[in-house]
């Protein structure tokens, strides 16, 4: 009882004080406890939304073996893009990278990102960025794929119309339950951009819309913290959407088999890029950073690493040959990437509002 | 009691003071920034437009989702004070056999929540679950998908959001005055009589505002529809965080969210009005301690023996699975097969031999406990000052305070961004963007509504006289405050700051956008290990965090309530105490008032 007292007197007096003080204490306490991240020394402050599964601290070690000393902040995609833009006037990043190229189309948008030309910038191909602000780095592809233990090659998907066009399939796709994550976006990016049609609604044909919203109708809604190859694995579904770099570890995982359509018009590609963040006051060592980041010899141990796809030419030689040799048959879906990113948040509302049951 | 004027209110230095720093602090960190978000929201150019109710309100899907979170919200209201009254009464009311065991088992929701609890709960009755098997042996032709939708996202909120109910309402029940059951009592009244014209009655300000609560959480809900509720259930709140995301659909989550919030303000008005004029104390100048009651009835007996321990199995089923499961490995937690040979410490020790290792533990626990005690400490005297004085002006600024009620945490938080990232006069001309401050502040704003209706409550079951005969005698109005009022209120304090404290641990929504990236809290790096790749590992991770929580909670909880209820125990053991002797002078100053008491809620004074 009597330690008790004491505890809750200390408590509620401390709690007073603050109390009294209410926020006017705040600005004072914070000079102790924290510099302003833009003077927290030599610290690079690096966002990304590719810090899971380890590789924020492979990333970390690799940096300081190299000299940078770097702290990464990690978020979802659409996460990091808004606290860019919302940080725009007084930046707490130095360098951003992960983020696809539509994120980054949105924050250069908003004028919250450098130009700045990587010493690496003629290995990779300027197309897949921006060529001014945003650097390529890793590719990913955007697949249909499908339990290739239950389904015969001869009898799969040819592509992603066939799901809710051929009544085999119907209600044997897992379909999305929210556009919030980037494969999703792309996956309607790839859908959509073929209807391209200036006098449909937001650019697309009826006969576009008429596709989102048969897919909608005929798949089986996914299930949250539910895998998509855990419900393979339960014969809940037999296929949906998955980015390439996830597919061979959860296929071992969950003991399942798992093989890919390559629709004719070819499979979207997310690239995962870097850029420098505006504003920042250690521009010089954030520039010796991102020089450092996406060349060949990082990148292809990366790669390696991490099972990736790396843009940059010169590290394909160190990656996985089996992803390589992937990438190189894999036809690459040619997509107006400038007509997506004027419409995607247009596009993302109206599937929410109208399309989505 | 009665409606005091402005006039008199400001006469007292003491209002002034709370009055002004309240003043600055809503001024600052509530009506600013939010104002600032809604127009960047609403007027992007400058200029009005009706785009964001014209989509919404044409939208099928999203009137049918709005209308199912409003349904949620007000079965939630009616199932949890059902099954929260139950509860309580079953653990503080009647002798009931084993009545610290069924404690134990109703108060495993204060140690968890959210996802995992909905994924516990699907473990046991989702189509694969053990339950399910066991109803599918006993009748074959039964559908094992049962459990989804609308009933089942009803039960297993309900049965998640009693906490509330377990520390607040139990806590007014304490201070019942036992002499006022005697009477009625020995006046021929039946128990059912004495709970529903006397019991009942006197917990009115706690259970109107945990029915807010209830209320609230069912508009909010998220996981457990997102889980539980399949194709014909789903609620608002996804759609809300999907349009937060977007730049370009902000619009439609902000007014989504003020439509919640709208609702919210109105039920908050609601029950003001019909708490309003009550008296929710006893009124007896001698009272005594509550003593635990006998069903005499032998049917009736045995069937609340029975429901009491019904629920007691469903309260900790879940827990027990998710713990079990912690051990599994991620394939087989989604899959739903457990066996009990594979299980390994593998996923504990993934987890805690990160590099970052125990530090965002830390920091969160520093921040979380930081913002309980500043929120908590804040409010004991605004929320005293509302109560005592009830004007226009008082409920003014009652109403401002609820403001962190109606918009999504991630739009407080980009309000606060876009407020402070420049030097502004509001703060001393600092920029705040950037500091560790910042997300202490948002933490601190974020609890201001929960903690001002709890403690409202909690002052409302104060006996005013105490108060009147300590000013009489000389007292000062902060000497009254800290030696007759406090004590009195202290804990429902302590569970208020606890439960605060346990929430924001795992907060992710503000700290996103928030945190010095220097001192990220543990919310960040769950996510980092949770999602994006809802993977293997990931979905093992956010049961281990969640076990970890589970912890962390139980162990504050532990020390808030476990060690005062066994000291309280072993005083139950010594010889009975004359009544008389409980009653001190009330206020006389210098006499300590039921300070060896601060901790036990029923404070012998009433």
């Amino acid at each position: 009882m009597r330690t008790l007292k004491t505890l809750v007197a200390a408590a509620v007096a401390v709690t007073l004080l603050a109390g009294c003080g209410g926020g006017e204490a705040s600005p004072g306490a914070s000079g102790d406890a924290s510099a302003p991240a833009g003077g927290s020394g030599d610290t690079l402050v690096v966002y990304t939304n590719s810090n899971g599964e380890g590789r924020g601290e492979w990333w970390t070690a690799k940096a300081a073996e190299a000299g940078f000393k770097i702290e990464i902040v990690g978020a979802g995609g659409a996460d990091a893009t808004n606290k860019l833009i919302a940080e725009k006037n007084n930046p707490i990043a130095d360098v951003a990278f992960g983020l696809n190229n539509m994120y980054f189309s949105q924050i250069q948008a908003e004028d919250a990102l450098e130009a700045y030309e990587p010493s690496w910038a003629g290995e990779v191909d300027k197309e897949l960025g921006d060529g001014e602000t945003y650097w390529p780095l890793v590719k990913q592809a955007i697949l249909l794929g499908y339990n290739s233990d239950k389904i015969p090659a001869d009898n799969a998907p040819q592509d992603w119309t066939d799901l809710w066009t051929k009544d085999d399939f119907k209600d044997r796709y897992e379909r999305v339950t929210g556009l919030g994550t980037a494969t999703a976006q792309l996956v309607f990016a790839g859908i959509l951009s073929r209807y391209q049609d200036d006098s449909g609604d937001l650019g697309v044909s009826d006969e576009g819309w008429e596709q989102v919203e048969q897919y909608f109708q005929n798949g089986s809604p996914a299930v949250a913290k539910t895998d998509l190859f855990a419900r393979i694995a339960a014969g809940e579904v037999d296929m949906g959407q998955m980015p390439s770099s996830i597919i061979a570890e959860r296929e071992k995982s969950f003991n399942v088999n798992v093989e890919t359509v390559v629709p004719s018009v070819g499979v979207p590609l997310a690239v995962e890029q870097i850029a420098l963040v505006k504003g920042t006051e250690k521009k010089e060592q954030a520039q010796k950073f991102i020089d450092w980041f996406g060349s060949a010899e990082v990148q292809g141990e990366f790669a390696q690493q991490f099972n990736a796809m790396p843009v940059n030419k010169e590290a394909e030689a160190q990656a996985n040959p089996e992803v390589v040799d992937f990438f190189a048959d894999l036809k690459q879906q040619d997509i107006d990437w400038d007509f997506v990113q004027e419409n995607m948040g247009a596009w993302v509302e109206k599937i929410e509002l109208e399309y989505m049951t | 009691m009665s409606s005091t004027a402005v006039r008199a209110m400001v006469r007292s230095p003491f209002v002034l003071i709370v009055g002004a720093v309240l003043t600055w602090f809503i001024a600052a960190f509530l009506v600013w920034p939010n104002i600032n978000v809604l127009i960047a929201t609403f007027f992007p150019d400058g200029s009005f437009s009706g785009r964001a109710a014209e989509k919404l309100f044409s939208s099928q899907r999203a009137m049918k989702a709005l209308g199912n979170s409003f349904l949620l919200a007000v079965a939630l209201s009616i199932t949890v004070n059902l099954v929260g009254v139950f509860i309580v009464l079953v653990t503080h009311y009647f002798q009931i056999r084993g009545s610290r065991i069924l404690f134990l088992g109703y108060a495993s929701t204060f140690i968890y929540g959210g996802i995992v609890l909905a994924a516990g709960y699907k473990f046991i009755y989702g189509d694969k679950g053990i339950v399910t098997s066991l109803l599918v042996k006993v009748f074959p032709g039964m559908d094992p998908a049962w459990f989804s939708g609308f009933f089942a996202v009803l039960v297993v909120m309900t049965f998640a959001t009693t906490t509330n109910h377990m520390l607040f309402v139990a806590n007014a029940l304490k201070g019942v005055d036992y002499q006022t059951i005697e009477a009625a009592r020995n006046l021929g009244a039946s128990t059912w009589t004495i709970l529903r014209r006397i019991v009942l009655p006197m917990l009115k300000p706690t259970l109107f505002a945990v029915t807010i609560l209830s209320f609230l959480t069912g508009l909010g809900a998220l996981s457990a529809p997102q889980v539980l509720g399949g194709r014909d259930f789903q609620t608002i709140t996804p759609m809300i965080l999907t349009f937060t995301n977007s730049p370009t659909s902000r619009d439609l989550a902000a007014l989504l969210a003020v439509i919640l919030g709208l609702a919210t303000i109105l039920m908050l008005a609601v029950m003001s009005r019909l708490e309003k004029g009550g008296t929710y104390f006893s009124v007896s100048k001698v009272s005594s301690a509550l003593q635990k009651q006998d069903i005499t009835n032998p049917v009736a007996n045995v069937v609340v023996h029975a429901v009491a321990y019904l629920l007691f199995a469903v309260y900790t089923l879940p827990v027990v699975l998710i713990v079990l499961y912690s051990f599994a490995d991620g394939a087989a937690i989604q899959t739903g097969e457990l066996v009990f040979g594979s299980l390994t410490l593998e996923n504990y020790q993934r987890v805690l031999t990160q590099p970052s290792g125990l530090r965002p533990f830390i920091v969160s626990v520093v921040y979380s406990a930081l913002a309980a005690l500043i929120a908590v400490g804040g409010l004991l005297f605004v929320a005293r000052l509302l109560q005592k004085y009830k004007n226009w002006v008082a409920s003014v600024f009652e109403y401002l305070l609820h403001i962190p009620w109606i918009l999504p945490s991630a739009l407080l938080a980009l309000g606060l961004i876009i407020s402070y990232d420049h030097p502004n006069p509001l703060v001393g001309g600092a920029v705040l963007t950037g500091t560790t401050v910042i997300l202490l502040i948002a933490f601190v704003t974020v609890k201001i509504p929960f903690t001002l209706r709890m403690l409202k409550a909690s002052f409302a079951s104060v006996n005013s006289s105490l108060e009147e005969a300590a000013a009489i005698m000389g007292a000062k109005t902060l000497y009254v405050f800290r030696r007759i009022l406090l004590p009195l209120v202290l804990p429902a304090a302590a569970a208020i700051t606890a439960l605060n404290f346990n929430s924001l641990l795992d907060d992710y929504d503000t700290a996103i956008f928030l945190a010095h990236p220097l001192v990220q809290p543990l919310g960040l790096v769950i996510k980092a290990n949770t999602d994006g790749a809802e993977g293997v590992d990931g979905v093992a991770n956010t049961f281990v965090y969640t076990v970890l929580l589970m912890v962390i909670t139980g162990v504050t909880m532990y020390l808030v309530y476990g060690r005062s209820s066994r000291e309280r125990s072993r005083k139950k053991k010594l010889p009975a105490v004359p009544p008389a002797s409980q009653v001190p002078g009330p206020g006389l100053p210098g006499t300590p008032v039921a300070g060896e008491d601060a901790a036990q809620p029923a404070a012998p004074v009433r």
